[in-house]
């Protein structure tokens, strides 16, 4: 029975995203005009809302964190990623992102519906605070890559427009550049340091606990991966500061290279109910 | 028949020289429709005078000729003009009239195809007369109707189509393009090269979006002097030029020099390396201020006058093709306004059926009372309840049906029988039929 909840509240949430995405298609068609992106922008709130009761009916349900277990990760990143969203409400027309980082939110939580959001039975070396909080960092590291995917995608697209002297609808809704940059800027930012301090706190308990790190690990290899990606893309974004176009697209390729890396690892590595 | 007409002349049908002696002020356009209103047949009436147009939409209650009486006031206002009044005049009555003012709110019908300004002139006119405070009003049910469906109307195309979309000018294309590269215009820095008549537009449409600086640099200090004190800037010496040009975010060139003034090694030099922040340049000069290649600077947004021409030509293009559209969504609306126009008939139909039928209700219940004499106050008020239940019953049918009938346009046959099957009298009809009989009078004496 509170499977079941868990599974109706996320199943709502789900349509609610779903909601949203068509209401900032349609708004994409008009032009960005009328009251369609903030419809858009109040639907993924609302789902985000019951995202958040969702995890919480998870954790009273199962007695434990939803940072485990291929489902309840994802559940949980997805609901970073939409609390990130929220968090663009400040720079007004920058919330548009929306209509990159739904879809993102759309798909991670259907995998995770999917692959069934139950608690996993993962032995784990250590558990408590200090493993969430490196859970929760390095989660919302990744919210922060995906909000500078979404900002420097848009970036992109308008740069593109305005360099091709184009004035059309996509024009119209994609919001200013500057705004943009600064989107792209703060996500990359804020998922650098939070992943950093995930990384170091995973690296500490890891070898309190075992004494050594298995390099192996495909949770190991990917963060490690991941880690040198964002170093990549902030050090590009630096270097290139008189050119901005080179750094939105560091920011769109970097985040390409941690969804593959992240597919393939899970393809020809990890295994089965594990979040890598 | 909405028995509404409209006289007017506009940019369509008249130069500038003629639309101006058709002009009318708030306090003339109040005192035309009072002095129509009192002399002639008119029962409402509204007067919309903008730049571009001078249109007398009026209503009448009876079948007096509307056109005809508008016509002369317009003429009267006008004067005496070579060739006449006649061929600057276009009217529009019934179902044509309210289509007009649709397509005139949603700006079909304006000089810049889909601007929105005039749907805010269309709420000032209507307004205007609504608010007056004239001894009678002179805005009634059915001005009122035509004028509110006309604004909701403009907003639905404005809302539904991308009639009103893209900007439609040079200088709004300008501040478009300044707003999607910065963001707001505030605390950016704008600096005009030259003084032509466009970049004063540009600066102007840019001033209004609140820009924090302006540098004004031409050949000729005192005309760069006059342009700045006009919006707060700071005149810039011409030799000084490729100074100021790091502060600005916003470059405007409209010389009128016959050779490149900004070369890409100028530009280089003059920033001194590449830019870190966005540098937007309009060259609006013919032959151009700018050199093409600076455009490939990184982080210069460069734009020439072909350039934003194609722009405005592209997004008049777009808000065309929005006309079936717009046209569908018109053409509903005139067909809920006449839908609306016809109910108004059967108002007085029903009022006279109601009562006639209640007048009777009242002698059948005389006649009762004397038949039984002797009935208690109680139980004659719950025969009298009872008979009031009945009629309402039994004309509740016949009066839904006639309601839906005339909303299907079979209005005018089924309004005729219902008047003879119950001996209703046609009111204007009647009011006609009595006029003739006075002017057989008149013509006997």
């Amino acid at each position: 029975m509170q499977s079941t909840e868990v599974y109706l509240a996320h199943f709502v949430s789900l349509i609610l995203y779903i909601g949203s995405l068509i209401v900032w298609l349609r708004s994409l068609v008009k032009g960005g005009r009328g009251s369609d992106p903030a419809v858009a922008f109040g639907l993924a709130s609302l789902g985000v809302l019951i995202h958040v009761y969702a995890l919480i009916l998870f954790t009273y349900s199962y007695h434990q964190l939803p940072l485990t277990g291929i489902g309840p990760s994802l559940s949980s990143l997805a609901l970073v990623i939409g609390l990130a969203l929220l968090g663009t409400i400040v720079f007004g027309e920058g919330r548009r992102v929306g209509i990159v980082v739904i879809p993102v939110i759309i798909l991670l939580e259907t995998v995770a519906v999917v692959l069934g959001v139950e608690p996993s039975f993962e032995v784990m070396d250590f558990q408590g605070a200090w493993f969430s909080l490196h859970v929760m960092m390095a989660f919302v590291g990744l919210g922060g890559m995906t909000l500078s995917f979404a900002a420097s995608s848009l970036y992109v697209i308008q740069l593109g427009e305005l360099n091709n002297k184009r004035m059309g609808r996509l024009f119209q809704f994609t919001p200013p550049l500057v705004t943009l940059d600064r989107i792209s800027r703060v996500g990359l930012v804020t998922g650098f340091v939070t992943f950093t301090l995930a990384l170091v706190l995973g690296w500490f308990w890891t070898i309190s606990f075992r004494q050594s790190l298995d390099q192996l690990n495909p949770k190991v290899m990917w963060s490690i991966m991941t880690w040198f990606v964002f170093f990549g893309v902030l050090l590009t974004r630096n270097l290139s500061r008189m050119k901005p176009q080179r750094g939105a697209w560091a920011s769109v390729l970097g985040f390409a290279v941690i969804v593959m890396s992240y597919i393939a690892l899970r393809i020809f590595v990890s295994t089965r109910g594990f979040f890598l | 028949m909405i028995p509404v007409a409209v006289v007017g002349v506009s940019h369509k049908t008249a130069p500038v020289g003629v639309r101006e002696r058709f002009s009318f002020t708030n306090a003339e356009a109040l005192a035309l429709l009072e002095s129509l209103r009192d002399y002639s047949g008119m029962t409402e009436g509204v007067i919309l005078s903008t730049c571009h147009r001078t249109e007398l939409y009026v209503c009448s209650g009876s079948d007096f000729d509307l056109i005809d009486s508008a016509v002369s006031a317009l003429k009267r206002k006008a004067g005496d003009l070579v060739g006449g009044t006649d061929q600057y005049l276009y009217h529009y009555s019934g179902m044509q009239a309210a289509e007009h003012l649709y397509k005139v709110t949603a700006g079909l019908e304006s000089l810049v195809f889909g601007e929105a300004e005039i749907q805010g002139q269309v709420k000032e006119a209507y307004n205007l007369i609504r608010n007056s405070s004239t001894d009678r009003p002179l805005v009634g049910p059915i001005l009122n109707r035509l004028f509110q469906s006309a604004l909701a109307v403009g907003g639905r195309i404005r809302s539904e189509t991308p009639v009103g979309q893209g900007a439609a000018s040079v200088a709004s294309v300008a501040a478009g393009l300044a707003r999607k590269i910065f963001g707001g215009l505030e605390n950016r820095t704008v600096m005009i090269l030259g003084a032509g008549s466009t970049a004063e537009l540009v600066v102007e449409s840019m001033e209004r979006n609140g820009i924090s600086e302006l540098l004004v640099s031409n050949r000729c200090l005192g005309h760069a002097q006059k342009l700045a004190s006009r919006f707060s800037g700071r005149a810039v010496h011409f030799t000084e030029m490729s100074f100021s040009l790091k502060e600005a975010d916003i470059l405007v060139a409209s010389t009128s020099a016959p050779y490149t003034l900004v070369t890409l090694e100028g530009f280089r030099d003059a920033l001194g390396g590449f830019r870190e922040k966005p540098l937007l340049i309009l060259d609006l000069a013919m032959p151009r201020d700018i050199e093409a290649e600076v455009g490939g600077e990184p982080n210069v947004f460069l734009y020439n006058v072909d350039d934003l021409k194609e722009i405005v030509d592209d997004n008049l293009l777009n808000r065309k093709a929005s006309i079936p559209v717009a046209h569908d969504i018109i053409n509903e609306s005139v067909s809920s306004f006449l839908d609306w126009n016809q109910t108004l008939e059967i108002v007085p139909v029903i009022k006279d059926l109601r009562e006639s039928w209640d007048q009777e209700r009242k002698n059948q219940l005389e006649w009762l009372w004397k038949k039984l004499p002797d009935l208690p106050e109680d139980e004659k008020e719950v025969v009298s309840g009872f008979s009031k239940r009945l009629i309402n019953k039994l004309l509740h049918e016949p009066v839904s049906r006639l309601k839906k009938g005339v909303g299907n346009g079979k209005g005018e046959d089924f309004l005729e029988a219902v008047r003879y099957l119950h001996d209703i009298q046609d009111l204007a009809s009647e009011s006609a039929e009595d006029s003739e009989d006075d002017s057989v009078l008149g013509h006997s004496d």
